[in-house]
């Protein structure tokens, strides 16, 4: 059956997404799950969602997807042996070492492989699989084709982004470290770390986006580059549902940790009811096009609003 | 006592560098299947490109393409059942989709991970172990206390870059294509090779209202703008117990390669002798003049990765 995934970057969001009829609600602990604090959880929010979730018959899954410091190792096992005796039911992993201790320090529980770990092919999957992983996310440029090729190469359970991805442009999740090259910060005290991890990829050091800010592209000798973003907006997605689903994706994945509240409850009613009509043998999602386009609208209108905030962030600190 | 190596993309780079200060040779371009007979992408190649390295005396490693997608799969494949029947002392494999596949194949050439492998844990060195890698080339976010940490705590060999630009973004697609009027908009069609120039990224015009950053762009992958420079620190590799150093040479001069490999056998050779740490200043004012944008040290110390520390 395919499950509704909402973000759950406050209790209140996840309380939110939850009484809106998400499946499962991912949350992410200060400092291991590649966002700011503000939209991280302390391990008490942590536990209060995941009674408000256990109330409702429904899950918590905890996102450790930082790749770790090997000097942190223990802490990040630690962290997450003590979420799963708070009974969340599973996690999001980037690091292949972490899957593989993590599958054998709770072997009940359900493992997600991160966007981060930058899957790229079928046989990506199989690896994953390998070390135990319940499911992967799906690279954002594959269609129905590539799905049913790793359907046929691994029996691993399929993810996918409620949204889709232009193919052009320099789209490369987890294979990308130009954030930290060029910024970042210090971690703050409420962030609870004071070694030096340096990026987003590592922690709470947030990615400030760069490839969707503005940048001047030619070659040495060109005296009139082009103004250029490195990557286009995703769009939220509609048409490819149905298909999806045909072709065994068990996770629908709505992102959005640091949206306003509002924005997730809008849009988790909203995949929710598209969902349900699916499921029950829907094919033609026309009558829904106009609330979709509302909605992006609204979604590309917010992630401007962040993104105008990283970028002055990532100038007020120092190289 | 120690490994020297660099890259060599193709048979031409190969003839016409000069690659006597180093031990071994990298062989193809792991960024991009369409760059100019690059030993990554034409199995036709491999044969010669392997005699020659030999006859040097060095190692010889093939690297592999690394973010194939299903669509490459075929021909990497094709790629690598002509190089395991070959004397290769190993690949370098950045797509853990391959390690998988050569696991399968039983090959028992080394493998060793490549940067865009995403190595940041003892406890990943450890996993991948199991899956024949001999060798990793860690993140380049590590620190110099990570990466020794992960030396002293796998039975693993690691690889330390010491300089050249560092390999900061790969994508599938090619930037330069998709942004010139002169590239090719069909997959289907030969490469024009627009890539032969180079890009830069740029973002900031000095008055201050924007951060000033600069990166080169091969098309595929996006390189620091400035050169990672670990001369004036050779001293501090060697007692932190590393042995195997690799200078990134990909899309420089043809003489870049050569001359950067002579300066770091120098300092290599004297820090592994026990000799103290010399004035590195005219080595280090030279390799600045090859680098467009300045030297750095990358995220060795601590600090975000375009940042440079002096010796003292």
């Amino acid at each position: 059956m395919a499950q509704l995934l909402a973000p759950g970057g406050s209790v209140e969001m996840a309380c939110t997404a939850v009484d809106e009829g998400a499946d499962i609600i991912y949350v992410g602990p200060l400092g291991f799950s590649r966002r700011p604090y503000e939209s991280e959880l302390t391990d008490a929010e942590i536990r209060e969602v995941t009674e408000y979730t256990h109330a409702h018959g429904r899950e918590t899954r905890v996102v450790l997807n930082t790749y770790p410091s090997p000097f942190e190792m223990d802490a990040f096992l630690a962290k997450a042996k003590a979420y799963a005796d708070f009974g969340v039911s599973g996690f999001v992993v980037t690091d292949a070492g972490a899957i593989r201790a993590l599958r054998k320090l709770i072997p009940d529980t359900f493992i997600h492989v991160s966007i981060g770990s930058g899957i790229c092919n079928s046989h990506d999957a199989d690896f994953y699989r390998s070390l135990g992983a319940d499911v992967i996310i799906l690279p954002y440029r594959w269609d129905v084709a590539e799905i049913a090729q790793t359907r046929h190469t691994s029996d691993i359970g399929l993810e996918v982004f409620l949204f889709e991805t232009v193919q052009t442009g320099k789209i490369c999740p987890g294979k990308c470290i130009m954030s930290s090259y060029l910024r970042f910060r210090e971690w703050l005290d409420i962030e609870q770390k004071a070694n030096f991890y340096g990026s987003a990829n590592r922690g709470a050091k947030e990615c400030y986006r760069v490839c969707q800010a503005t940048w001047e592209f030619g070659t040495t000798d060109n005296p009139q580059p082009v103004e250029i973003k490195l990557r286009r907006d995703a769009r939220l997605m509609l048409e490819q549902l149905p298909k999806f689903i045909d072709e065994g994706v068990t996770c629908f994945k709505l992102s959005g940790r640091e949206r306003p509240v509002a924005m997730i409850r809008d849009l988790v009613r909203f995949y929710r009811k598209i969902m349900d009509s699916v499921l029950a043998g829907d094919r033609n999602l026309d009558r829904y096009a106009d609330e979709l386009a509302e909605l992006r609208v609204r979604w590309v209108r917010e992630k401007g609003k962040r993104l105008d905030n990283l970028m002055e962030r990532a100038n007020s600190y120092a190289a | 006592m120690f490994e020297l190596s660099t890259e060599a993309c193709n048979i031409k780079e190969l003839r016409e560098g000069d690659y006597s200060a180093y031990d071994a040779t990298y062989l193809g371009d792991y960024s991009c299947p369409d760059y100019p007979n690059s030993f990554t992408s034409n199995a036709d190649q491999l044969a010669d490109g392997l005699e020659l390295v030999k006859s040097r005396g060095q190692k010889c490693y093939l690297r592999l393409y690394a973010v194939p997608s299903n669509h490459d799969l075929p021909w990497v494949e094709d790629l690598i059942d002509t190089a395991m029947g070959m004397p290769f002392d190993g690949f370098e494999v950045h797509n853990l989709g391959l390690l998988r596949m050569l696991k399968k194949k039983g090959s028992t050439i080394p493998v060793h991970l490549g940067v865009f492998g995403n190595l940041y844990t003892h406890e990943t060195a450890r996993t991948l172990k199991d899956y024949g890698v001999t060798r990793v080339c860690p993140n380049p976010e590590l620190s110099l206390k990570e990466i020794a940490y992960i030396a002293e705590n796998t039975p693993i060999d690691v690889l330390v870059p010491v300089h050249g630009k560092i390999p900061l973004v790969i994508s599938e697609t090619c930037f330069i294509v998709e942004h010139s009027e002169q590239g090719c908009s069909n997959p289907d069609e030969p490469c024009n090779y627009l890539c032969a120039s180079e890009h830069w990224l740029k973002r900031g015009r000095n008055d201050g209202s924007r951060a000033d950053w600069s990166l080169k762009d091969t098309g595929r992958m996006t390189l620091s703008g400035k050169d990672l420079c670990m001369v004036e620190h050779a001293a501090t590799l060697v007692q932190m117990g590393f042995n195997a150093f690799y200078v990134q040479s990909k899309g420089e001069g043809k003489d870049y390669v050569g001359n950067v490999g002579k300066i770091y056998r120098e300092a290599l050779d004297k820090a592994f002798a026990g000799e103290a740490a010399a004035d590195y200043t005219p080595q280090v004012a030279y390799l600045g003049a090859l680098a467009r944008e300045g030297l750095c040290n990358g995220y060795y110390f601590e600090s975000a990765g375009q940042r440079y520390f002096g010796r003292t």
